[in-house]
């Protein structure tokens, strides 16, 4: 299951940020966050979305605040000056709208997935020993993981 | 024509990124109107006149398939035509929506190009010379 997931997951990232918000990528190893040091490194900003369906789960994101700035830029077309926590915060719950929604309509399910609302969470809440795709761009990286409940 | 497009959309940069790109798609010299759920879309439809609504699926309040079903009931507005944007690509779920009155379903992410094949089904060709987008937007697929 979770290798079907993860092979749908990352065909939907690369589709959604290569489409929506013309970020190329590659993918690196499997890290937990504690190992990204990602909260060490940067200000992060992280959502998750909840869906229901033939299995539950949650789908988390993290993503360096600097690197979210110039993904908000691409998707909204707007200079960074004119940015408020408002377009990042849109910016990212859509980013992880999409890969989920994307992701799980790959997967043969009996029943449609339904999704909640994508809601940010803090960077405490991330589960430290949870391994995450780790998303490359030129920049630096994201982190993306579903957990099934 | 300059059509009168209501976007419903909970994603305040979704909304824009779906005006930018119906105008860079074509419909550069459209109206938009925008909701944040099928509650005050249904509000909007009531006050506006409205060409064309593209709707979210997965919204507070309504979500998108209530809001087409809503739609459907009233003899006023029941004819207008409504375009699905969705993540959510099952086929359940798209027939689902068909069959509750949409005319089209378009799922993210998508392209000028899907926008604008759709929308010339719907509401039929755009007149180029009148919908050139040369605002100064910078938004460009």
């Amino acid at each position: 299951m979770m290798k079907t997931l993860t092979t749908a997951m990352k065909a939907s990232i690369s589709e959604v940020l290569e489409t929506m918000f013309f970020l190329p990528i590659e993918f690196g190893d499997q890290k937990t966050h504690t190992q990204t040091k990602m909260d060490k490194e940067k200000a992060n900003m992280a959502c998750q979305l909840k869906f229901s369906g033939d299995f539950n789960g949650r789908f988390l994101l993290v993503t360096p605040k600097d690197l979210l700035i110039e993904v908000a830029e691409n998707f909204l077309g707007e200079s960074r000056d004119t940015l408020e926590d408002e377009h990042l915060v849109g910016t990212l719950t859509e980013m992880l709208n999409m890969i989920c929604g994307n992701a799980l309509s790959k997967l043969d399910s009996k029943v449609p997935f339904e999704l909640d609302i994508p809601e940010v969470i803090s960077e405490s809440d991330i589960p430290g020993s949870q391994p995450f795709i780790i998303i490359k761009t030129t920049q630096s990286n994201m982190a993306i993981t579903v957990i099934i409940e | 024509m300059s059509y009168s497009i209501l976007i419903v959309d909970d994603s305040f940069p979704m909304r824009s990124v779906i005006k930018k790109t119906f105008r860079s798609a074509g419909y550069a010299s459209a109206q938009f109107l925008e909701a944040a759920d099928g509650k005050q879309a249904l509000e909007r439809m009531k006050n506006d006149w409205i060409d064309l609504v593209v709707t979210d699926y997965n919204m507070p309040v309504m979500n998108g398939l209530d809001l087409v079903k809503a739609i459907q009931t009233l003899d006023l507005l029941k004819n207008i035509p409504i375009i699905v944007v969705s993540t959510e690509g099952n086929e359940t779920k798209i027939k689902e929506f068909m069959d509750a009155g949409a005319r089209g379903y378009i799922t993210k992410p998508f392209t000028p190009e899907n926008i604008r094949d759709l929308v010339t089904d719907i509401l039929g060709e755009v007149d180029y010379d009148e919908d050139i987008d040369d605002s100064d937007e910078g938004f460009d697929f």
